[in-house]
């Protein structure tokens, strides 16, 4: 826990604190368009159907998986 | 000194009033989700072209919401999967006959075709929970447990991830972790790696159930560039060990000068494979590194959603894949979302189109398309909608296309003329519904 918050301190620093908006200029962030997973079903969906064609998984989470898939 | 002790005295107060200040407006502007039920539902249909696999799975992702942003997220998906998959066995002039998988009957396939198992039929069903915890205002904890069992497969899984906001909540750091107990009892019995397919009713080559281990690390960056734009950058760490073949796939065995698959007699009065086959033989470690970026950017109402991963295993096998989408609003309620996504991969080092039968065997070998090389192309169109009800639905058809190669200079005789990659066309229709938000 202490090595994570050291890790994740140094990462912020190093960088993104210049960064940002104000929390009153979070409108546009905030809408459901804009999160990083729009449709989590969707993403799963896809995730599991590449996961049993290709070679790769993962990325955006956990590399998944949890099937024989032929 | 009495002036010191004033100043400390109402430096104090102060920052005792706005600890007491921070520690309630942040709570007041934060925006908290209202406490209830999310429901998110999906029907897909995934089709194959040639009669290989059909998938038609229905999903439901249940979401309950609590005070203070704590979430409770359930899901359940049940797949119905039937169609035929190569099993790894090359082309060939003359028609091929296979041991099912089963090991108690036969299939032919035509001269000249791809080496199609039929005998695939499978019901899958997938159960996750998930929780969601904040603390401490800046942290944000999940947990969850995952269950699959398939008719020749289980999963087992469990995971945990922490966030911290720094900047104003502009910044997020996370670290998650996974493990992933999986389970195989094949039918027929486990074939022991690089074993010749044998006869009808012979199983002297099969072995017990099979694990497979996965461990997975993923930290991750997550930062608010400006009102308009959002990034991600992650890095995976996966370690699977344990028994990492598809007990499914054969490699054929060829002659090293005509390159035809060695001819095969059954034993006298039974049925069995017309050609020499062994059972496919991957090592029982793989080790990959991803990274992932994501940008969202907001313009005017439309959003672009761009994504790379580069992936890299000790298989040798290294991947790109560039995803794109779009989201263009029409009108008010509804929007289109074009999607376009590449995907390309180096072949594993293990690889084979067909094994020499007169040299020794090599320790790992596989001709599973999937460890190949290859390039794959999305292309899709979403609609959606805002329902009277203002419940959200929407349609979504993708083509995916798989194109692989091998280099001529890795093909012997009769290979050169015959040998083509099982390239795959299919079709991906979802439909969804999202209510009770």
């Amino acid at each position: 826990m202490k090595i994570f918050v050291l890790v994740a301190s140094l990462l912020v620093t190093a960088g993104c604190s210049s960064m940002g908006v104000e929390p009153w200029d979070r409108d546009v962030l905030a809408k459901d368009e804009m999160q990083l997973t729009t449709d989590a079903l969707e993403a799963a969906t896809d995730d599991h159907i590449y996961f049993s064609k290709e070679a790769s998984s993962g990325g955006r989470g956990f590399g998944g998986g949890g099937c024989g898939c032929n | 000194m009495a002036a010191t002790k004033g100043q400390s005295i109402s430096v104090s107060l102060a920052s005792a009033t706005c600890a007491l200040l921070g520690g309630v407006t942040p709570a007041a502007v934060q925006a908290q989700e209202e406490p209830g039920w999310d429901f998110n539902t999906s029907l897909l249909y995934y089709g194959e072209d040639a009669d290989r696999v059909q998938d038609l799975s229905i999903s439901v992702l249940a979401t309950r919401t609590f005070m203070d942003d704590r979430a409770l997220t359930m899901g359940l998906t049940v797949d119905a999967l039937t169609g035929a998959t190569p099993n790894g066995g090359q082309y060939q002039a003359v028609p091929q006959t296979f041991t099912s998988p089963s090991g108690n009957a036969v299939f032919t396939v035509p001269a000249g075709t791809l080496a199609l198992d039929d005998s695939f039929r499978d019901t899958r069903v997938a159960v996750s929970a998930n929780w969601t915890q904040p603390f401490s205002r800046l942290y944000t904890f999940d947990a969850g447990l995952s269950a699959s069992k398939e008719y020749d497969y289980m999963h087992l899984g469990a995971n945990a991830k922490i966030s911290r906001d720094f900047n104003q909540r502009n910044t997020t750091v996370s670290a998650g972790f996974a493990y992933a107990a999986d389970s195989l009892n094949p039918v027929g019995g486990t074939p022991t790696p690089l074993t010749p397919m044998a006869d009808v009713g012979d199983l002297s080559n099969r072995i017990g159930d099979q694990d497979k281990d996965v461990v997975d690390f993923v930290v991750g960056v997550t930062q608010v560039i400006s009102r308009n734009l959002v990034v991600q950058a992650n890095y995976s760490f996966s370690d699977s060990s344990g028994y990492l073949n598809d007990p499914y796939k054969i490699v054929s065995l060829v002659d090293g000068i005509t390159g035809d698959v060695v001819p095969r007699t059954p034993a006298p009065g039974l049925q069995g494979p017309s050609h020499e086959y062994v059972f496919e033989s991957r090592p029982d470690q793989r080790t990959k590194h991803s990274l992932y970026g994501q940008a969202k950017y907001y313009m005017n109402g439309k959003v672009l959603d761009a994504s790379y991963r580069y992936m890299t295993d000790d298989w040798d096998i290294d991947s790109h894949t560039v995803d794109l989408r779009f989201r263009w609003p029409v009108g008010e309620r509804s929007y289109f979302e074009p999607h376009l996504r590449y995907y390309t991969q180096t072949e594993a080092n293990f690889y084979q189109v067909g094994l020499v039968d007169s040299v020794p065997l090599p320790m790992y070998a596989s001709s599973d398309y999937r460890l190949g090389n290859f390039d794959a192309i999305t292309a899709g169109l979403k609609y959606g909608w805002t329902t009277r009800n203002d419940n959200d639905m929407s349609v979504r058809l993708e083509l995916y296309q798989q194109r692989g190669s091998i280099p001529a200079d890795r093909l012997i005789g009769s290979q050169v003329g015959l040998f083509e990659y099982p390239d795959l066309d299919a079709v991906i229709l979802q439909f969804s519904y999202r209510f009770g938000r």
